[in-house]
């Protein structure tokens, strides 16, 4: 590259830099995401709306969760279907701590990481010892949501089947509480960029090399020396942990949280499943691209649809999952890769970076 | 406790494990032939008791009657969804396949409850709180016969797979895709029929709540838990397991009920899934590795 530099001297760094960027998939996915963040930042200069400013937040949110989950089950290839048990526990950490103990969420939050981590570990510890099916992983994150709503539903302390409030008073930052939406927007997309240069550096390090060669092939990997078992239970605290802080934040701005309402199978499609996989399931960007199609395209959809009918949303995203897996298993990811590699071959002479995407 | 509640709450555990017995036995063989855990299982249930719901208010007929009609819809939807979609993801990531069942049960359940709403159903019949007396026991009506229907289906089926042609084809395929293919047997009509067949004795189970069983359309979520830990205990694929692995939840439900409280029961399963992960993954019948 110097020699090329000095030989062209039209060629400044930050030219080179960018020619860097584009000609690798990873950087490009990476790019597109922060011109996305930094657009959904602008929004609130054209959107004055606060129901579509709510949809926004909405949709940062799933992105933060998305990514989340994209480590386990994109980079890693676990099947944690029911992820929003680690939501929901983050959830109910981060409102218990405040109602009972005044706790501010700024710190809530963390401790909602934390606990959902260790619970991480726990169903890691279960489930993910080397050799057993990797279906029962996934049948027992079911039974565990559905054991943890009944548990819940009964637990007093936690509200029990009334629920939870969150106690709101007067705004106040320290209390994140705000009048306005903004600061609730930008405080989602703050953990958005947190959530992608967390996911960008695992992918990049060595660990991320790991899952991916556990979701290629796990006992290809451990033949060559891979703590799988180690590697699987990482890969599960790490979206835990991440999903709890995610939590914490829904049921900040949601204020409201119900056992039935949170364990359920439904809105762990909605929240964690539909963004990465419409996005593109393993890929950087599929998490943020994907959350930002998934809740104002339902949303849409919804009403346009079926008006509202008990019922609708479920269809809307039962065929959001069939669809993309019959039709796009890549999902808009996979088609921007494909688009992305046609460009690079177009107009210039280097051959496109192969892409890592995709447990399909 | 005496020995007549005890004995009471062993009918009631071996009436509710019947029905156990037959969804899982369900999830078993399509696991068993296909490779593929149907997260949409307990949906085909609800469809089997809204089909006994459907020909019940719209035409006055028994649920009993409508078993055999059930049986042929839910089997032609069964085999549609295996033709459709899961046969294309067979080769895929198993990450995939299991979005896919999760996409289908949803719409499912999103369909019924589009068309009959997410109110509880029910179905009223003469027999519905009829009771016998005997051995100072006490058996609903409804719930014997859906016992006696649950295991007589199971037993067919168990002929039907060991003694015909095609049960020994199904057999094959599940021993080894490939060696069947060779001797000639059509692999993938084995597959649609056993994605039916699956789909159907489940919705018949579905059918034979029906008479004392109220509906909701997410009902389906619950029993394909409960199916999951079955054949976990009865190790997946093994037919006899599911079975008696149906028999032996339902029993440890109904104490588990009678000890906490019926809401509660779910947890007893959920130790139970968690003691064999940790001690026997292999399940009760399986080798000692997974």
């Amino acid at each position: 590259m110097t020699a090329e530099n000095s030989k062209n001297p039209s060629n400044g760094p930050v030219r080179n830099w960018f020619r860097g960027v584009l000609l690798d998939w990873d950087r490009t996915q990476m790019l597109i995401c922060f011109l996305l963040v930094g657009l959904l930042a602008l929004a609130p200069l054209f959107i004055h709306s606060t129901y579509y400013l709510g949809i926004l937040i909405l949709a940062a949110i799933y992105a933060f969760i998305g990514i989340s989950w994209n480590i386990v089950a994109g980079f890693t290839g676990q099947l944690l279907i029911a992820q929003i048990i680690f939501l929901g526990i983050g959830a109910y950490t981060t409102i218990v701590l405040f109602n009972y103990y005044l706790v501010s969420p700024w710190v809530g939050l963390l401790i909602a990481g934390l606990v959902a981590g260790l619970f991480g570990i726990v169903v890691a510890l279960i489930t993910l010892r080397y050799g057993l099916k990797v279906d029962y992983f996934a049948l027992f994150t079911i039974a565990l949501m559905v054991a943890l709503r009944t548990l819940f539903l009964k637990w007093k302390f936690v509200g029990g089947a009334v629920g939870m409030w969150f106690r709101l008073t007067e705004p106040s930052f320290d209390k994140m509480i705000f009048a306005d939406k903004e600061p609730y927007l930008y405080i989602a997309l703050g953990l958005v960029v947190i959530g992608l240069l967390v996911q960008y550096r695992i992918y990049r390090s060595k660990m991320g090399k790991y899952f991916l060669a556990i979701r290629e092939d796990e006992d290809a990997a451990a033949a060559l020396g891979v703590n799988t078992s180690l590697y699987k239970t990482l890969a599960v605290v790490i979206g835990a942990a991440m999903a709890g802080v995610g939590g914490g934040f829904y049921v900040m701005y949601v204020t409201f949280i119900e056992p039935p309402q949170v364990f359920n199978l439904g809105l762990n499609v909605e929240i964690v499943m539909a963004g990465p996989i419409i996005g593109g399931l393993g890929s950087l960007a599929g998490p943020l691209v994907g959350a930002l199609l998934n809740k104002p395209f339902a949303e849409i959809m919804r009403g346009a649809l079926t008006e509202g009918r008990s019922g609708s949303s479920l269809i809307v995203y039962g065929a959001f999952l069939v669809l993309t897996i019959m039709f796009m298993p890549r999902g808009v990811t996979g088609v921007l890769h494909t688009i992305y590699c046609w460009i690079i071959r177009r107009f210039t002479s280097e051959e496109p970076g192969e892409d890592q995407n995709g447990a399909a | 406790m005496s020995p007549e509640i005890f004995f009471q709450i062993i009918v009631n555990g071996l009436f509710t494990g019947g029905i156990y017995a037959l969804v899982a036995i369900g999830l078993t063989l399509i696991y068993g032939v296909l490779v593929i855990v149907n997260f949409a299982h307990g949906e085909f249930l609800m469809l089997g008791i809204y089909v006994a719901f459907l020909g019940y208010s719209l035409f006055g007929v028994d649920p009993y009657l409508i078993i055999p009609i059930a049986f042929v819809l839910i089997f032609g939807l069964g085999a549609l969804i295996q033709r459709g979609l899961v046969q294309r993801v067979l080769d895929a990531h198993p990450l995939n396949q299991i979005i896919l069942l999760v996409g289908v049960g949803m719409l499912l359940v999103g369909l019924v409850q589009f068309f009959f709403s997410a109110e509880p159903k029910a179905i009223h019949v003469p027999y519905e709180t009829a009771v016998i007396s005997a051995f100072g026991l006490r058996f609903a009506i409804a719930r014997l016969v859906a016992f006696f229907a649950s295991m007589a289906i199971s037993f067919f089926l168990y002929l039907f797979l060991h003694y015909t042609r095609t049960g020994k084809a199904i057999r094959a395929v599940s021993q080894s895709r490939d060696a069947a293919r060779l001797m000639g047997i059509n692999v993938t009509f084995i597959y649609y029929l056993t994605f039916g067949i699956g789909a159907a004795i489940t919705a018949v189970a579905g059918a034979l709540l029906a008479p004392n069983h109220r509906m909701i359309p997410t009902m389906g979520q619950s029993y394909s838990v409960i199916a999951f830990v079955v054949v976990v205990l009865g190790t997946m694929g093994n037919f006899i397991g599911a079975f008696l692995g149906g028999l032996i939840i339902g029993v440890v439900e109904a104490f588990a009920g009678f000890y906490l409280g019926g809401d509660v029961k779910i947890i007893a399963s959920m130790l139970i899934f968690i003691l064999i992960l940790l001690f026997r993954p292999a399940g009760l019948f399986g080798r000692k590795r997974a």
